[in-house]
């Protein structure tokens, strides 16, 4: 071939021409909706309050725990029904038997849950994030990591029983603590896919869709009743 | 006519062909010439074209040597000069893009491997601005005379930024 | 009243199955969604200024990349003008050989290889796959991992793998921080079992990437791909950063594939409403783009996705076969968990056995799913002898080989053995004898005793630091007395120096011998021609050990 840059030039004004393009610049689109206050949640014994911009952490003795976008108010119980009260009632039990403390926050710029638990380590004091999806899908982060590596993955949501997440909230308190804990045993149930999966995506979805990419963490407090 | 639009095209298309750097390479490269049908596997059928980049030949590279710590883990790499032997092999297949990706890797195999992680890290969506991309840029042509990869990384800036995935805050 | 057939027909495994009605307004459609683009390009001296209906102002950054990197312009118009229906006749017509397919099927867009397979049914999808396979013999892969990131089971298993015939192996881990030890015994396990087997450990990106520059691995697989923009930065990466990794690969003379597959954008959320085969051909083309040899795909992870809507699973097969088409290697699939019905996924592994693939299973479970990483496979351990029957029904050359119990027990112990004398070379915490006798007649995980992990993942993290390499290793093995495995890994860091192993559909038989689609180029042409097992081969077939001989009975 024998282009040269000259060539380019001319075809790409020509093409221009034919697009119409003349004088047009892009249009960024920009999202900017009001936002309440207070989200009352629909999880019966939860309620969920929204209260502004999340800040990032100075306390090294803390473990920020993020949920996904719908979590507890879209959507109010995980895959195999768990309620998001028990979800989040267990986790911040687990953090605060380790003699460290829990703060929320929720993530709208994505849904993927490797990166909200790698928000979640970033804006913790400690450097040590939870991120929950509301299917139930969990990591443990940790700020230094990339965001698609963790400390711990627990990416089968059906076999994630309160137990676990106890276990799990008490593991991040013990990495923000500095220790090296043995991990919270791995379940692996080769079935709970094809069981599961379809009806995951659609979950995953319906969040996805709750999902602003403009808009960054703000910060949550939560009330059991 | 948007003349800034016009500009940004005409050096995506013009990096994106990266016909200037593979003439470039072609021309830079040794005078042999290997086809897929004769020469290939080159290891077996051409192992005086391979030399590792220490220099040594391929049956240099002995259980002993190893033992006796004159093979290195420097002696088991590729040299620029295979890989463009390979990118050949590729072309007589018909294969562009593969013998294209060939002759990008040679350009980075002087690139050392702490180096090519973070270059490769600062490529993922939201890490670096477009200044820091074009630094990379810079720093890829001038230091290691990667002009095909300074190429891509040039396009990469100019696509993030068109399509807002450059760092944000 | 209640039907007893009912009751009975609920009990059946498929009804465990989860299954979905179609809601093509998100992506949740195999092929041909309604929302899907028509094939068009416009090409105007030299560059595309339209793409499958969209214009060049408009294009996504995988628009872009597709546009400049990955369709070979000089055939483009002439093959847009063929008359889809017409090329898909090419595809599955014994006459017109794969050679005069792909110079016209890699100048196609992707909405037109969709608008070619879709009338196409699965039996001549088969046919198709069979002539496009990039290399002439078919071969296939495995999983090697367990619950319990063990790396002496790690080890003894990839040995029994190599022994029973695949070609490559990959592991993964529970923890992430356990991979340079799954690395490692997967490594000397499967050079234990047979000089020249392939691994790879799958881990995030860049972790992979190191391991593979330090001589831990000899190949890599997960370098993902995705089929829209929001997904693709979701999976934390771009097409460009991708090509990047791909050359740096190839710079450390290591060969890689890219993986992607059907389903993963819906499952990720954000199909932006096309059916899930259109945005795999988009992958496709980008892993085409960037220089890959080869892809992993045939959904992969997501196949409960695909494999819960209708025609799924002949969507699968279509992707696989894009990947042929596009003139590189495939590996197939095959590899997760799909159906608690053993009828379901029989039927949806022969798509892939029946014409061969360059990997039919990217990921054949070599352990008892229980101890499956990867979420589980689709074929595991204790389907063994079922596979090797079924090659033997069919005279179909699956890629693996009836074994003994004698010589399988001795491959363990050897691979055991050498890895716990590079433990010990290396300076890493101790692999006990006992663990060695217990890797040697392990099932799985529960038959091992625990390791101690803290120190394990200590350990691990510490040998990255340290800079240990593949020499370490080789050092480390010779020094323990297994020089015959010393060599071989030795051999295997030298193919990163020829590297003639990074061409397409590459893989080193057991006489060291690069066996690529470029010196194994697949020829198939009809009865007679193309692969066709050796008469050696037939008979490693047809001896499973089972089988009543004559002179055995009176």
């Amino acid at each position: 071939m024998t282009i040269n840059e000259k060539l380019i030039r001319e075809v790409i004004e020509e093409v221009l021409k034919d697009f119409n393009m003349e004088g047009k610049t892009e249009a960024i689109p920009v999202t900017q909706t009001a936002r309440q206050a207070v989200i009352p949640s629909s999880s019966k014994g939860l309620e969920i309050i929204e209260s502004g911009s999340a800040a990032i952490g100075t306390r090294k003795d803390e473990v920020v725990i993020a949920v996904a976008a719908a979590f507890g108010v879209h959507q109010t119980k995980t895959i195999v029904g768990l309620p998001h009260t028990e979800v989040l009632r267990e986790i911040i039990a687990g953090i605060e038997e380790e003699g460290i403390s829990a703060r929320l926050i929720r993530v709208y710029h994505t849904s993927d849950v490797g990166f909200v638990a790698h928000q979640a380590a970033k804006f913790s004091g400690s450097g040590i994030g939870i991120g929950i999806q509301s299917k139930g899908t969990t990591v443990i982060h940790q700020k230094d990591l990339p965001p698609l590596s963790n400390l711990e993955l627990f990416p089968q949501a059906p076999l994630l029983d309160p137990e676990t997440y106890r276990s799990i909230g008490k593991n991040a308190a013990k990495y923000a603590k500095g220790e090296s804990p043995n991990p919270v045993p791995t379940k692996n149930d080769q079935m709970a896919r094809p069981k599961y999966q379809a009806i995951a995506a659609l979950l995953h979805i319906k969040e996805t869709e709750h999902v602003d990419r403009s808009k960054k963490p703000t910060a949550l407090q939560v009330k059991f009743n | 006519m948007n003349q800034q639009l016009i500009e940004q095209i005409v050096k995506e298309v013009m990096s994106s062909m990266g016909t200037v750097s593979e003439e470039t390479s072609k021309t830079d490269s040794m005078t042999v010439k290997v086809d897929a049908q004769k020469d290939y596997p080159l290891g077996e059928k051409r192992p005086e074209l391979i030399k590792t980049p220490t220099n040594k030949d391929l049956d240099q590279i002995t259980l002993q040597g190893v033992i006796d710590g004159s093979v290195t883990s420097e002696d088991v790499r590729i040299a620029p000069e295979t890989l463009e032997l390979q990118a050949q092999v590729a072309e007589s297949m018909r294969r562009k893009p593969l013998a294209q990706n060939f002759r990008r890797a040679a350009e980075l195999i002087a690139v050392p491997d702490e180096r090519i992680l973070e270059i490769y890290n600062a490529l993922r969506p939201y890490r670096s601005t477009k200044e820091e991309l074009l630094a990379i840029a810079e720093e890829l042509e001038g230091k290691f005379n990667a002009k095909m990869n300074a190429k891509l990384v040039r396009e990469a800036a100019d696509v993030y930024e068109k399509r807002d995935r450059l760092k944000k805050d | 009243m209640k039907s007893k057939r009912f009751q009975v027909l609920s009990e059946r495994p498929v009804n465990q199955d989860g299954f979905v009605a179609e809601w093509p307004e998100v992506g949740l459609v195999a092929m041909s969604g309604p929302n899907d683009p028509k094939p068009s390009i416009r090409i105007e001296r030299g560059i595309v200024v339209e793409l499958d209906g969209k214009k060049r102002e408009e294009f996504d950054f995988i628009d872009t990349f597709i546009a400049d990197y990955a369709i070979n312009l000089e055939k483009a118009e002439e093959a847009m003008s063929i008359d889809s229906n017409e090329f898909a006749r090419m595809l599955v017509d014994i006459n017109v050989p794969r050679e005069k397919i792909i110079p016209l099927s890699t100048a196609m867009t992707p909405a037109k290889l969709c608008d070619v397979v879709k009338d196409m049914n699965v039996v001549e999808l088969m046919m198709a796959l069979q002539k496009m396979r990039a290399r002439k013999t078919p071969s296939n892969q495995c999983h090697v991992t367990n619950l319990k990131d063990n790396p002496v089971q790690i080890a003894a298993d990839a040995a029994e793998a190599a022994l029973r015939g695949f070609d490559e192996q990959e592991t993964t881990v529970g923890i992430v921080r356990y991979a340079p030890f799954n690395a490692l015994g997967l490594l000397v396990g499967a050079q234990t079992g047979r000089g020249g087997i392939l691994t790879q450990c799958s881990v995030e990106e860049a972790t992979e990437l190191e391991m593979g520059m330090r001589g831990l691995t000899c190949y890599a697989e997960t370098v993902s791909v995705y089929g829209t923009e929001p997904v693709f930065v979701d999976g934390d990466d771009t097409p460009f950063s991708k090509a990047f990794l791909a050359s740096a690969y190839a710079s450390r003379g290591l060969k890689m594939r890219f993986t992607s597959g059907t389903g993963s954008e819906v499952q990720m959320g954000y199909a932006e409403g096309k059916s899930m085969l259109y945005l795999e051909a988009r992958c496709i083309f980008v892993t085409k783009g960037a220089g890959s040899q080869g892809l992993q795909n045939g959904s992969i992870s997501c196949i409960g996705v695909p494999g819960g809507v209708p025609s799924g699973i002949r969507a699968v097969l279509a992707e696989n076969l894009f990947t042929t088409m596009m003139d590189m290697e495939v590996a197939s699939g095959n590899d997760q968990t799909f159906s608690h019905s053993d009828i379901r996924r029989t039927a949806r592994t022969l798509m892939q056995m029946l014409p061969g693939t360059d990997f039919i299973f990217s990921g054949y479970s070599a352990t008892p799913n229980y101890d499956n990483m990867f979420a589980g496979s689709n074929f595991d351990a204790e389907d063994f002898d079922d596979y090797n029957v079924l090659q033997r029904d069919l005279k179909v050359d699956g890629g693996l080989r009836p074994v003994s119990e004698d010589e399988v027990v001795a491959i363990r112990n050897k691979a055991a053995r050498a890895i716990q004398v590079v433990f010990e070379g290396l300076g890493l915490p101790a692999i006990t004898d006992q663990e060695v006798e217990a890797a040697t007649y392990a099932h799985g995980s529960n038959d091992m005793p625990d390791r101690n992990v803290v120190e394990d993942l200590r350990a691990a993290d510490d040998m990255m630091k340290r800079g240990i390499t593949g020499i370490d290793i080789v050092k480390a093995l010779s020094k323990g007395g297994f020089d015959d495995v010393a060599q071989s890994v030795l051999n295997m860091l030298k193919q990163r120096v020829s590297g003639d192993y990074l061409h397409t559909s590459a893989i080193i038989d057991k006489d060291w011998k690069i066996v690529s689609a470029v010196n194994d180029l697949n020829d198939y042409q009809g009865p007679g021609t193309g692969y066709r097992m050796s008469d050696a081969r037939w008979e490693e077939i047809k001896a499973i050990p089972r089988a009543i001989r004559p002179e055995d009975v009176n």
